[in-house]
């Protein structure tokens, strides 16, 4: 052992201690970024030579890194869910407010008896059609909403296929770099920090699973198996539909061309926000739309005329409701989009030069038609019957997915009661998979964030440290001056 | 040696999201404390928003149903007011008859009368009653008798003056009808004369009114007829009685021929003020009916407020305590804060 060697040591020392500083500097500068993980410099003893900076290593922890990526795309998938159905809620609202279906039914119900005890008056007769109209635009607007939703969702398709093919060419680029720097032993723990929050971007998009290989090189798979990542990204496509009407569905979204989204591929993701829009577009919009189509079917049928002859021979024909296909019935199974074209007939709709008396004496659909053949003003029979009709039971279709034989009004308020308790379940099951995020996010910054108060104690160390190896030096420096002056 | 590590970022994170929340709640209470419902009635109860909007259909209904109701039994008590007024007038011409069976002058003042009172009649039988008329049945918008004394001679009259001038070869006021025998009088009474207020002179001269009753709905399953119409036999022999008195030339008569003729006009009216009685008695029946299944839908609706009320209603104590309570996490939430925030070990070195 020499002087010159300990010199040599107590300098090794400086520089390690500087790079540590800068270790540590970086940490203390990211020690608000959530995403930010600690970095820790690792020092080897070089024998006889001192110490030098060996690697810098980032606090990792996989299991509860991959908890977050699962509760991201869990949260984002409910999360496009709950607000389709706070929009579709639009239609239900405040049960106080009267402005459900089944509560503008009961108010059309409402005017006809109404106009039952005073069936020769035209006032009475005009507030039953202006009911009627409010309950048809009610319909209409309510298939609207129900497109648009759609339609919206569609184009958040389109956007997130496009995010998530920005983020998969930007993880490639990340994870080469990984790569190089693992193999050339640089550090790369930024890199690495970099492709964590690329991943947790991704996951919010679609569900995935990961698969680390050596030199750090990563493979990203969807939730359902198909390649997203693999050395480098998959095309992820998607054919955006303008507007979707009730009668059209939209595209799948293909993944290295295989379908995850739809009911019939095997390849569906089960997660994230992708998955949440195309069940809201195919799934609880379309089942929406198809209660919405039944009540109007209900309707057009409830307050349909048949031929009143001595001798019946012409079918049945749409009465005070009418639709596209008017005046023939919509007939006794789903008919899409019939909610979007409900609307009164022109021959009892006062704006379009009807009469709305016809509504007590029929003959909507033609002079066959008649009931109140003697022209009696004070004829309550067939308003009698349509209030009936209303009420009576009538077969609904069963891939509404609701009950097959009820009457309107029941009907009416059982689609509200799916809508708000979707709209209840989902809601809480978005708000425990986001609580579950918001805890695993957190465990995961408890272990692997920046605690500043170490840093600044370990900062102290490294001071002395530093402080002791400059008095080392200047201490040597001196044994070497007393050494030189006894030789002089 | 590390046992234990947290960073300082989930430090303040933690508290940061916990503010969020029950500032959220905050919200939620205060809103339910104001309304005294759910904050959002659909989102709590879900499905069961389904039975809160039955619920509050069946509430309509039945309102709606009660007003109606109201309405029917408004045009009931109208109608038992003017059978009553019916039934009045014609106790009076009965007294007024009596008095002045002895004919005479008499005879002639009495057939004034008659003739003020078919028109008093006809007036009321033709009582309007909101868009319609109350004695036309279903025909409602059509003036149930039309006016015997107008110019032209209406069909009724013409009729009446058609069968005397047939029956005995002269007009009502021919003083050759002094000569007419009580028994021809009788028989001309019973049969032609009679016959003038039987279908099918009735319905073309004199009535326009449906024969059919209104009928109302007055709850779900009850449909009842609650109108009366002018076709009944007692109008017809209301209307026979005046006829009788007024237009077949009293005065002109014999003694024992007017009297024949007073005695058959009381008979007739008699048995109208008999016939009103059973009309009023079945609308009476009616009316009750009316006003039970109004005071059960009555009940009804306050059993349907309680249970609207028990599925939306939140109890305003329990949210203003629930305030007080998320206040004083706030307090605390914020107090921690800022004394973790003013925790560093920068102060120390």
């Amino acid at each position: 052992m020499s002087l010159s060697s300990s010199l040599n040591t107590a300098i090794s020392s400086l520089a390690t201690t500087a790079e540590q500083t800068s270790v540590l500097s970086r940490n203390v500068a990211r020690a608000n970024d959530p995403t930010a993980s600690r970095k820790i410099a690792n020092i080897t003893t070089i024998p006889g030579a001192g110490v030098r900076l060996a690697s810098v290593t980032r606090v990792v922890n996989v299991a509860l890194f991959n908890n977050v990526l699962s509760s991201t795309s869990s949260a984002a998938g409910h999360g496009a869910i709950v607000n389709a159905l706070e929009q579709l809620e639009q239609t239900t609202n405040d049960p106080e407010l009267d402005a459900s279906p089944a509560a503008l039914l009961q108010k059309l119900s409402n005017a006809l008896q109404q106009y039952s005890s005073a069936p020769d008056s035209l006032a009475h007769a005009q507030a039953a059609v202006s009911a009627a109209r409010d309950i048809a635009n009610a319909l209409n607007r309510g298939s609207d909403l129900v497109q648009e939703v759609r339609s919206q969702a569609d184009a958040d398709l389109g956007g997130a296929v496009e995010n998530l093919n920005t983020l998969l060419s930007r993880f490639e680029s990340v994870n080469t770099q990984i790569v190089k720097g693992t193999r050339s032993g640089s550090d790369v723990t930024d890199y690495l920090d970099q492709r964590d929050q690329l991943l947790k971007e991704i996951s919010a998009e679609v569900g995935i699973r990961t698969v680390t290989r050596g030199d750090n090189d990563m493979a990203i798979y969807t939730d359902s198996g198909v390649t997203l990542f693999d050395v480098a990204a998959r095309q992820i496509t998607f054919q955006p539909t303008p507007f979707l009407s009730a009668t059209s569905s939209g595209n799948a979204v293909y993944a290295d061309g295989v379908p995850i989204t739809g009911t019939a591929t095997t390849m569906r993701i089960s997660s994230g926000r992708i998955h949440g829009l195309a069940k809201v577009r195919d799934d609880i919009a379309v089942t929406y739309q198809s209660q919405l189509d039944e009540i109007a079917r209900g309707l057009i049928n409830a307050f349909a005329e048949s031929d009143q002859s001595p001798v019946p021979l012409l079918p049945d024909v749409a009465g005070l409701f009418t639709w596209n296909g008017g005046p023939a019935l919509p007939g006794s199974t789903l008919t899409p989009g019939l909610a979007g074209s409900i609307r009164i007939s022109a021959a009892v709709d006062p704006d379009q030069g009807g009469d709305a008396m016809l509504v007590r004496d029929g003959g909507i659909g033609g002079a066959a038609y008649v009931y109140n053949g003697t022209g009696v003003a004070g004829f309550t029979d067939r308003i009698d019957q349509l209030i009936d009709k209303m009420s009576a039971p009538q077969a609904f279709d069963p891939a509404a997915k609701l009950s097959s034989s009820a009457s309107l009004g029941n009907y009416a308020s059982t689609s509200a009661a799916w809508l708000e308790e979707a709209r209840r379940s989902a809601g809480a099951e978005a708000d425990y998979r986001e609580t579950l995020l918001i805890r695993s996010t957190e465990s995961l910054n408890k272990i692997t964030g920046v605690n500043l108060d170490e840093e600044m104690t370990l900062m102290l160390e490294l001071e002395r440290t530093f402080q002791a190896s400059s008095k080392l030096i200047s201490t040597i420096d001196s044994m070497l001056e007393s050494l030189l002056a006894a030789v002089r | 040696m590390k046992t234990t590590f947290i960073s300082t970022n989930s430090i303040s994170a933690s508290t940061r999201q916990s503010m969020a929340r029950v500032q959220q709640q905050l919200a939620d209470a205060l809103k339910e404390m104001d309304t005294s419902r759910y904050a959002d009635v659909g989102k709590t109860l879900g499905y069961r928003t389904g039975h809160s909007i039955s619920l509050r259909q069946e509430h309509a209904r039945l309102t709606t149903m009660i007003e109606t109701n109201a309405m029917v039994s408004s045009r009931m008590e109208s109608t038992q007011s003017t059978l009553q007024n019916l039934v009045d007038t014609a106790k009076d011409f009965v007294a007024q008859l009596l008095g002045s069976r002895g004919g005479g002058p008499n005879a002639l003042s009495v057939q004034t009368e008659a003739k003020s009172r078919l028109e008093g009649f006809i007036n009321t039988v033709n009582m309007a009653f909101g868009s319609g008329y109350l004695f036309a049945g279903v025909n409602s918008d059509v003036k149930p008798l039309s006016d015997y004394t107008s110019t032209p001679p209406s069909a009724s009259k013409q009729a009446v003056a058609n069968a005397f001038f047939a029956e005995f070869g002269f007009t009502q006021d021919d003083p050759a009808a002094a000569n007419i025998s009580a028994a021809d009088m009788q028989t001309f009474l019973d049969t032609t004369f009679s016959a003038l207020f039987e279908d099918p002179a009735w319905s073309t001269d004199w009535s326009s009114a449906s024969s059919q009753n209104m009928r109302s709905r007055i709850s779900s399953s009850e449909l009842i007829e609650t109108s009366t119409n002018a076709n009944e036999s007692a109008f017809r022999k209301l209307a026979k009685a005046y006829t009788m008195v007024a237009d077949l030339g009293v005065s002109n008569l014999s003694q024992p021929t007017y009297e024949k003729l007073v005695d058959q006009a009381l008979l007739d009216i008699n048995t109208a003020i008999y016939e009103l009685g059973t009309l009023q008695a079945g609308l009476g029946g009616a009316e009750k009916r009316v006003s039970d299944a109004s005071e059960r839908m009555t009940l009804q609706i306050d059993i349907i407020g309680k249970q609207v009320k028990s599925l939306e209603e939140v109890d305003p104590n329990e949210a203003a305590a629930r305030i007080s309570q998320l206040l004083t996490q706030m307090e605390v939430s914020y107090a921690l804060t800022s004394r973790i925030m003013a925790l560093s070990i920068l102060n120390y070195l």
